[in-house]
């Protein structure tokens, strides 16, 4: 027994030592970096095109993998393992970052502070949409650059619209256009006995509605929640109506069930291909999708809007670790990202609009090989990221996936009919509000800057009841900046 | 083992346990000492990790204290308890397969009326489809062949195959079983609604076609067999050759008290609710007060025969709420009928998620290793005693309710108590991969609540305390069960 425990302990010993050897560090004289991204075709041909890159610049070589089992699946919610691995230093080198996580990420201190190296390497914020820099710029501080710029459109199927004979909805549209329409559309397309199973659009997002009735998440110093207005009242309310009642959209339900019935997002493109969704709301990374289906006739169209037409605009941005061992590397594949080759790269594949906003009027985007006629809705995407595109409204005081669990819950309560609106308006307000004191009251340093923004949101509320405009500076909601700018709000910019 | 001095033996000893008592040191015994340490301090991930390293802050009870003000905390609370009481159920699930499973001794008298039965469902499925077209009928057809092929294949090799089929759900990965009923669940696409929705257009066909006869009729019929139920559970209590005790016969004398509430609450009026907990009060106590002493043996004592009254109050309980649902609903069915009745969005309605859930967690249960448990204890059992009951005339109710049950009762509490363990602890992976916790948290359990504290928000200090909250609750609850279960499990 002896004999057999020993010998079981040094073929064990041998083969973790077999293993250690053969790991990829191990291997050749290339450096390895890993990426915590998706595993897909962009992805590969991104990690193709960053080798030539290298080679052009006579850089020496660098290996990168693709580590898509800690991958930020969407950007609506924390991401656990992500967060687990990279707090207890064991994270990818390069790790996509998107909407929600950022804050998260950051707050741990696992994300590299790299505004100086941006600046000297030419990948600073300056460099990309305005509109998204607080996706990756926190406090003033850089903390990754964008691998992709995304807005989310209308994109209407003009084939469904004409199958039953309802117009197309105009390019900028108001809730009681898209509430006319989308009847119409509902009862021609499910006529009485039959099952409900054509809808008129995939999905909303409330914050979008909200804000074209001008209405934020946060103040404008992103200090307090203020969804206990009436405005929230009036969407939870519309949301109620156009899904339990009118059922011009699936319940939340139903849309997990239809994505269910395929991998991820994939159900939503084919029933929109086939025409049980008139229309979807998507990012342009759809074209990918919807390309294999076939021969549609598609346009885009802005997110109706309740009298401040906005849109989503967000960013999912490429971090370095702090506990890379390949700074230097790392730093390299940052400056690609806002290289031409890497550009062109994104602007050819659809999967969003390029980095560096110069790209999107090449014909490697208007125009890419094999799609010569996507000219028409390329441009009306990037036409919304310049005009209408913002970035979410994140406070420092709250993490994004909170403020989103939080409402999202409070969401569904009011679709199952077991809050009132009101109700659910002031809960959630109250719920946001009450994680806003309890992470300040426990961070000092937080505590510090808690104090001076709502310093600044007194003199905010000072000079609007006096109808002075106020310093741009102030407005720390990408939102608020924006309406208060669209309103003549704003005292006079002046530039260097 | 070779004799050597006792050092030596020792040391070797220690050698072969050394890496067990490693593995246990690092991954269970310094984890649970620093999760409670933790439960006591502002512990967050976002400030206490390898890059942030600000001071641990003791913050006494104020963990605690948080928890229970918590609404979210509460409301998880409640789905942790709603989702076990599938428990019981999922006990006499596992009952009854084993007891159909250990009956393989008549198979073959069997195969015949089994070949027919087979064709007979095979033929009709294909007919379905035949006439039906694709797709909904399919779902008929394959259920059908299914169903067919499971039955003389279960008859030709004996228990062997049901036995093997029961215990699929536990050796399946867990994940792939929740992917395999989210798919079932499907609202458009899934076989349990595709099945549903032609029997619910029939349904809603059927009470178009006589509206007045379903709205008088259904109640009646409903109203009538519930009354008789009742009316049969009063008697046997009342019965000289009774096994409960007054407290037995008590708790049986509740059982009409769900079905009776619910009723009331479906008829919308808080004042039957009233007149209902009065009437089922004084029945109660008139039941106790009525029962006739027992005629043989020693005077029982007050809490003998609870298992036997819980059992029952298991198949009881459902069929007279369903019964009552009949009673409050039917007149108001063929209004609904008109615009027809649509299947059920299983886990995406508030009302429906639970049970949805709960009714997977029974299929899996059903057939886990509760049933081995069950087999086990009952190839345990004399076959004398049966034979003495067969001699004595005894018919197989009263062979299962006095000798099998009894002599079960404490493979039922190790069942209890390891159930109980389970569902306060458990919950966390079905609701992540089905449903989110969703929706608006109807299935966000406990578990789920430390997991989202814990890893989405990065508050490991009171992730830990809520941990340590709900090992109170097991170690309670379970002491409780043991204690008081054991007593009586062993008479």
């Amino acid at each position: 027994m002896k004999r057999t425990f020993l010998i079981a302990l040094c073929v064990l010993t041998v083969a973790s030592v077999a293993l250690v050897l053969t790991l990829p560090g191990h291997q050749g004289t290339a450096p390895v970096l890993f990426w915590v991204t998706q595993n897909d075709p962009v992805k590969r041909e991104t990690i193709a095109v960053f080798g030539q890159w290298l080679a052009q610049q006579g850089l020496p070589p660098v290996e990168i993998r693709i580590d898509n089992t800690g991958q930020v699946k969407n950007g609506t919610t924390g991401e656990p393992k992500a967060l687990i691995q990279g707090a207890s230093g064991m994270g990818g080198d390069l790790i996509d970052v998107y909407l929600n996580q950022m804050e998260l990420f950051q707050a741990t201190g696992m994300l590299t502070d790299v505004t100086d190296m941006a600046r000297e390497d030419g990948f600073d914020f300056g460099r990309t949409y305005p509109a998204v820099r607080s996706d990756f710029v926190i406090e003033d501080r850089q903390y990754g650059f964008p691998r992709n710029v995304d807005v989310t459109m209308c994109w209407v199927n003009r084939d469904t619209f004409a199958r039953y004979g309802i117009p197309l909805p105009p390019h900028r549209w108001t809730i009681r256009e898209f509430e006319e329409l989308g009847r119409r559309f509902i009862a021609a397309a499910n006529p009485p006995g039959s099952r409900h199973r054509v809808f008129f659009l995939n999905r909303v997002w409330p914050p979008t509605l909200r804000r074209s009735l001008g209405l934020s998440t946060f103040n404008e110093t992103l200090t307090r929640c203020t969804l206990d207005d009436p405005r929230n009242v009036e969407v939870l309310n519309l949301l109620y109506r156009w899904t339990v009642e009118e059922r011009l959209l699936p319940t939340h339900a139903e849309q997990e069930a239809l994505a269910a019935d395929a991998t991820g997002w994939d159900s939503s493109f084919s029933l929109f291909a086939s025409g049980r969704f008139a229309i979807i709301y998507e990012g342009l990374w759809a074209l990918i999708r919807l390309r294999p289906k076939g021969d549609l006739h598609l346009a885009a169209v802005e997110p109706f809007n309740g009298g401040f037409p906005n849109t989503e605009f967000g960013t999912g941005a490429v971090a370095i670790y702090a506990g890379t061992r390949h700074p230097a590397e790392a730093r390299q594949f940052l400056r690609f990202l806002a290289s031409e080759p890497f550009n062109l790269l994104i602007a050819r594949s659809s999967d969003s609009l390029p980095p560096l906003p110069a790209y999107a009027k090449t014909d490697a985007y208007r125009r890419p090989p094999g799609h010569a006629g996507e000219a028409e809705v390329k441009d009306a995407f990037a036409e919304a990221g310049r005009d209408i595109g913002l970035a979410q409204s994140k406070s420092p005081f709250v993490l994004p996936s909170i403020t989103f669990r939080i409402d999202t819950e409070a969401i569904e309560e009011v679709l199952a009919g077991r809050l009132s609106a009101a109700e659910a308006a002031r809960r959630t307000t109250e719920r946001i509000n009450a994680e806003i004191e309890l992470r300040v009251r426990r961070d000092p340093e937080l505590a510090r800057l808690y104090a001076e923004r709502l310093a600044i949101q007194r003199q905010i509320e000072a000079r609007r009841a006096a109808g002075r405009p106020v310093p741009a500076a102030w407005l720390f909601d990408p939102f608020h900046l924006a309406y208060y700018r669209a309103h003549g709000w704003v005292e006079p910019e002046v530039k260097p | 083992m070779s004799a050597g001095r006792p050092v030596q033996r020792w040391l070797t000893g220690m050698a072969f346990l050394l890496p067990s008592i490693l593995g246990f040191c690092a991954f269970t015994l310094v984890p649970l000492v620093l999760s409670f340490a933790m439960a006591f301090t502002d512990w967050d991930i976002l400030r206490h990790n390898i890059f942030h390293h600000a001071p641990v802050k003791f913050v006494g009870l104020e963990n605690f204290i948080r928890m229970f003000h918590d609404p979210q905390f509460w409301r998880d609370f409640g789905n942790t308890f709603f989702l076990m009481l599938g428990l019981p159920f999922a006990i006499a699930g596992s009952l009854v397969a084993a007891l159909l499973l250990t009956r393989t001794g008549r198979r073959r008298a069997a195969v015949g009326p089994a070949l027919v039965l087979a064709t007979l469902t095979l033929v009709a499925s294909g007919l379905v489809l035949l006439i039906g077209g694709m797709p909904e009928p399919a779902v008929w057809f394959l259920f059908g062949t299914l169903a067919a092929t499971v039955l003389v294949a279960g008859v030709l090799t004996g228990g062997t195959l049901y036995r093997t089929l029961f215990y699929l759900p536990n050796f399946t990965a867990g994940v792939a079983t929740f992917v395999l009923w989210k798919k079932l669940y499907n609202p458009h696409s899934g076989p349990i609604n595709l099945a549903l929705a032609p029997v619910l257009d029939g349904v809603a066909a059927g009470l178009r076609a006589a509206p007045h006869a379903w709205a008088v009729g259904l109640p009646a019929v409903c109203g009538g067999l519930g009354l008789l139920i009742i009316a049969w559970q009063a008697r046997r209590l009342r019965s000289e050759d009774t096994d409960s005790g007054p407290v037995a016969t008590a708790a049986g004398a509740l059982v009409p008290a769900v079905p009776l509430a619910c009723g009331a609450l479906w008829l919308g009026s808080s004042a039957a609710v009233a007149v209902g907990v009065a009437v089922l009060g004084c029945g109660v106590v008139a039941t106790v007060a009525w029962r006739r002493p027992r005629r043989y043996g020693p005077p029982l004592e007050a809490a003998a025969g609870l298992g036997t009254e819980f059992g029952l109050a298991l198949v009881l309980v459902p069929l007279l709420t369903l019964l009552a649902a009949g009673v409050a609903l039917g007149a108001s069915l063929p209004v609904l009928a008109r615009t027809g009745f649509e299947p059920p969005s299983w886990l995406g309605d508030y009302g429906w998620a639970k049970p949805a859930l709960m009714l997977m967690a029974l299929w899996a249960a059903i057939g886990s290793n509760n049933m081995i448990l069950y087999l086990a204890g009952l190839s345990s059992i004399p076959v004398e005693l049966y034979e003495a009951a067969d001699m004595d005339g005894a018919s197989p109710s009263q062979r299962f309710w006095h000798i099998t049950w009894p002599l079960l009762a404490p493979v039922t509490l190790l069942i209890s108590i390891m159930g109980l363990i389970n569902g306060l602890q458990g919950g966390f992976e079905m609701a992540r991969a089905m449903t989110s916790g969703g929706p608006a948290g109807a299935t966000t359990t406990l578990s789920y609540f430390i997991f989202i504290e814990g890893f989405e928000t990065g508050r490991l200090g009171y992730a830990s305390a809520v941990a340590w909250f709900l090992f109170v609750l097991v170690f309670v609850l379970s002491f409780v069960n043991f204690r008081f279960g054991n007593r009586h499990a062993n008479d």
